[in-house]
């Protein structure tokens, strides 16, 4: 299954790229009004992690009044696990612009930018070039016409923070402040970039869009599994022998996924849990192997599948440990805004800390679960709620790890 | 093969041997080049390099310990954590710690159970008048068939005076020429086999134990270092940048598994000799089982030369029970001969270790040794150094004289029945001129190190090595140790090996470090299933 992997979609000569590509752009600019109508009948949601249905993102933006609008094309991409924007923005920068294009043709934005994680300089002077080669080519001048002014893009490096990455943090970045996240509403889409209403939409999205306006609404649909459509990109790590970036229809098992594309568990050792993306869920353990892996039937779950990243522990993997990683990673990323946020999610990792140092007690443990209780709801962003979701999740579902490391 | 009274009675006749091909000696004989001694290592970064088999199969294993195995353990905090507790070792503490950095030396036995207490023969610095660095450095160079790494031997050379400096400033007693004054004397100099000058210094025929004595008591005196005697490493732990942030060790008294989280990583493990490879006995202490090879390797580090092994020429031969126990080279140094069972000299007893070797093992094969009770060699001719030099067995050679005691014979009286032993790894892990291994954070010195040595090593040159690589290594050490603590430690290198392996169609449930030989009393599976089961 390639749509977003297609080998003919990488490189970064445009004239290569549209000679085979591009299709999808011409198509919008055909017939703007029907670019919104289309996204909706593809059923194509956000796949940045919200899941949340991308037509009335984009029709919010709309149907939003006022000049000076804005296109963020999030690749910011921090967290433990996941590295599929990173491919999207190195190996295809060409149909991740062409998607903001297409976005930007049906909320008739200008300004895009291409805000993009700096990690990695040879991908951001890739995409500084890849934009170039656009600015000089007629197909941005059709788009500059079909929005009714002259279209620019640009590449905006982020601090490279997970917290950048949030919408509301995206769009402080891309003015030039810090990228810290602020309370909603306003959302972006009334109140954005310089006030203006500002489209901030992950990448992998952006890059599903063009395919979706060359091949349909229905085409789309069918690729996916049961009701959920198209693919996703998943990023597979962990105790698997093959890891890597799969593309596969959304709604594909875990089982699937894990021993059909992941070649197993390594060293045939037990499956005990995955951390999806990023990694701020609730643990998926043996039961659900079998559930498909697309927005809702997780939801159903009680657990999301975020990303696309999932991180799968096996026997001789330490939960403990992994959730330990992960909230250092979720305190080291606070923004420090919120007291809760920013106290909460320190202590959780210096309690994890002391119990995975072998120097934690009861005590240490009663405090975790009072706290994983006390944190959620408590930030103007998500970042907490990841982090007490996961501290929850594995408390409940591994508690034997956490009686073991206890003096 | 001639009996050993028919030996004992044969005149000796000290004219001596017909020159013969080394190279043919070498390519016929040494145990390196036997059929079917090597294997090519199919995983790693050294992958394709030819190994010994049961080297590789070592290097080619699964680790003893999982990511759970280290949850809930106590950490242990150092700057310089220092694997190892032979010369290298302890050199390297020291010289951290005296740079102001906190150690950690860790030590499967105890500090000083290693091979450098049985270096006897002495250590080479190029400090005659006569002599230079530049003859040193090419006589290192010729005896390794010109396979050493030129800037890490004129490293090795040149610090060479500087060492022994050191090494008198710490306390170590050196033989003086005869007559000289205790105070303001000259260094007694010898000449190694495979030298063009007198460069061996000794003390007496224990110079290794008196440089450990020496070393021992200043890494106890200094502030700083902390010592965990019987704490094997089993596995190095890794940031998840890949560098070598500490180790996982296995504190034997307790069986329980202890982190000790640390900056920079100095391995000191020493050699494989108990690996017997081709079956050969050896001179090697009892956890020389290439630990840090293994785990170093599995990290990524590179390899170099590890094919080559030096085969001591005079091991015991009888009585079986001290079979491979060294004889010092200072007995060949000082004048000794070598005779086949029929009185005759084979070969220049001074050439370098693996001709001598080679030579012996010539003379067994072709049926001109000697044979007592089943054990076969050829003679060390004791009788005759006594005679020439009155009172140097007693005087000089005073381990040699206590071993014949052990093994029940006069040795001014009767030879001793020698054959080679498997004494040193020649290579190891690659490293620079600073001890820098290919892994971030992780050093190397001593005979876990490889490149100073080419494929055979010169007498003198070991203990040289481990004091000149030992303080470069701990120095630099601490320079890397400077910075934030490690974050975030693990076993995160483990998967990828894991997947190696799978890869290369090899099996998972070979594990390693062998960290004790399979035929001691330490039964370290057992120990790690009741660990698992605790």
């Amino acid at each position: 299954m390639m749509v977003l992997t297609d080998p003919a979609l990488r490189g970064l000569a445009l004239d290569g790229y549209l000679a085979s590509a591009g299709h999808g752009l011409r198509a919008a600019l055909r017939d703007p009004g029907a670019i919104i109508p289309v996204i909706e009948a593809s059923g194509l949601r956000g796949l940045g992690g919200a899941g949340f249905p991308a037509h009335r993102k984009w029709a919010a933006v709309a149907a939003a009044p006022g000049p000076g609008r804005w296109i963020i094309a999030n690749g910011n991409e921090d967290e433990p696990g996941t590295f599929k924007d990173r491919f999207l923005l190195a190996e295809t920068p060409h149909q991740v612009i062409e998607g903001a294009l297409v976005a930007a043709v049906a909320v008739r934005a200008a300004q895009v930018a291409l805000y993009v994680n700096p990690r990695d300089a040879a991908t951001v002077a890739g995409l500084r070039d890849a934009a170039a080669q656009w600015a000089a080519h007629p197909l941005l001048a059709a788009v500059s016409a079909a929005v009714g002014e002259a279209v620019t893009l640009r590449v905006v490096e982020s601090s490279g923070l997970y917290i950048g990455g949030e919408e509301t943090a995206a769009v402080a970045a891309v003015q030039g402040g810090f990228p810290f996240p602020s309370l909603k509403p306003p959302f972006p889409a009334q109140h954005g970039v310089h006030g203006a209403p500002t489209l901030v939409t992950n990448v992998e999205t952006l890059a599903q869009a063009g395919h979706i306006l060359e091949k349909g609404a229905d085409w789309y649909r069918g690729l996916g599994i049961g009701d959920a459509a198209g693919t996703k990109l998943f990023s597979l790590s962990g105790d698997v022998l093959r890891p890597g970036l799969h593309e596969l229809p959304m709604g594909t098992s875990l089982r699937s996924l894990v021993f059909d594309h992941g070649g197993g568990m390594l060293g045939g050792r037990g499956f005990k849990a995955v951390f999806t993306g990023g990694p701020s869920n609730t643990l998926l353990t043996e039961r659900d192997l079998d559930v498909a892996m697309d927005f809702d039937s997780l939801r159903a779950r009680g657990s999301r599948l975020g990303t696309g990243a999932m991180i799968v522990v096996g026997e001789g993997t330490s939960i403990l440990r992994k959730t330990a990683e992960y909230v250092a990673f979720f305190a080291a990323s606070s923004c420090g805004q919120c007291p809760p946020c920013k106290v909460g999610t320190f202590q959780v990792a210096r309690l994890l800390e002391r119990l995975e140092a072998g120097s934690g007690g009861p005590g240490d443990l009663e405090a975790l679960r009072n706290l994983a209780a006390l944190l959620p709801g408590s930030g103007r962003c998500g970042l907490v709620d990841g982090a007490a979701t996961v501290l929850a999740s594995s408390l409940a579902t591994f508690p034997a790890e956490y009686q073991r490391a206890l003096r | 093969m001639i009996a050993w009274d028919q030996a004992l009675a044969a005149p000796r006749d000290p004219a001596p041997p017909l020159p013969s091909d080394r190279d043919a000696l070498l390519r016929g004989f040494h145990p390196d080049h036997a059929p079917g001694a090597m294997e090519r290592l199919r995983v790693g970064v050294s992958a394709g390099q030819p190994c010994p088999a049961a080297l590789a199969d070592l290097l080619q294993s699964n680790a003893l310990v999982e990511d759970v195995d280290i949850a809930g353990r106590a950490m242990r905090e150092a700057e310089v954590l220092v694997l190892g507790g032979g010369g290298a070792g302890c050199i390297a503490a020291l010289t951290a710690a005296r740079d102001g950095a906190r150690v950690l030396l860790v030590t499967k036995l105890r500090m000083g159970d290693g091979n450098t207490v049985m270096a006897e023969g002495g250590i080479q610095a190029a400090v005659g008048a006569e002599d230079s660095l530049q003859r040193h450095y090419e006589d290192t160079l010729r005896a390794g068939h010109f396979r050493a790494d030129k800037a890490l031997v004129a490293a090795m050379v040149r610090d060479g005076p500087a060492s022994i400096r050191w090494l008198i400033q710490q306390g170590m007693g050196f033989d003086l020429e005869e007559g000289e004054d205790r105070i303001g004397g000259h260094l007694l100099r010898k000449k190694p086999g495979g030298a063009t000058a007198a460069r061996l210094l000794s003390f007496r025929d224990y110079t290794g134990l008196e440089l450990m004595r020496v070393i021992r008591e200043a890494v106890l005196l200094t502030p700083g270092i902390t010592v965990l005697e019987r704490h094997p490493v089993v596995e190095l732990l890794t940031d998840p940048h890949g560098r070598c942030a500490g180790a996982v060790l296995l504190e034997l008294g307790r069986r329980e598994i202890v982190l000790a989280r640390a900056g920079a990583v100095v391995l000191a493990t020493g050699g494989a000799g108990r690996l017997h490879l081709n079956g050969f006995p050896t001179s090697n202490h009892y956890g020389a089982t290439a630990d840090g090879l293994v785990l170093a390797y599995r990290l990524g580090a590179g390899l170099r030369e590890v094919e080559s092994f030096q085969y001591h020429p005079t091991g015991i031969a009888w009585p079986p029970h001290l079979a491979g126990t060294l004889i010092s080279e200072a007995a060949r140094a000082a004048g000794g001969l070598l005779f086949n069972g029929l009185g005759q000299r084979f070969v220049d007893e001074l050439a370098p270790r693996d001709v001598v070797a080679a030579a012996i093992l010539r003379e067994i094969a072709e049926g001109r040794a000697a044979a007592r009770e089943g054990c076969e060699g050829v003679l060390l001719d004791t009788p005759g150094l006594e005679a020439a030099n009155p009172g140097i067995l007693a005087k000089r050679l005073v381990t040699l004289s206590h071993l014949a005691h052990r093994a029940g014979f006069d040795p001014a009286r009767e030879p001793f029945l020698i054959r080679p032993t498997l004494h040193y790894q020649n290579g190891g892990i690659a490293i620079d001129a600073e001890g820098r291994t290919a892994v971030p954070g992780l050093f190397c010195a001593g005979e876990a190190s490889g490149g100073l040595h080419g494929l055979n090593r010169l007498m003198g040159n070991a203990l040289l090595e481990l004091v000149a690589f030992g303080r470069r290594a701990g120095a630099a050490a601490v320079e890397a140790a400077r910075g934030d603590r490690p974050r975030g430690v693990g076993l995160t290198h483990l998967a990828a090996w894991e997947r190696g392996l799978v890869a290369a169609g090899l099996p998972l449930d070979r594990r390693a470090p062998m960290v004790f030989p399979p035929y001691g009393n330490v039964d370290l599976a057992a120990m790690l299933r009741q660990r698992v089961a605790a």
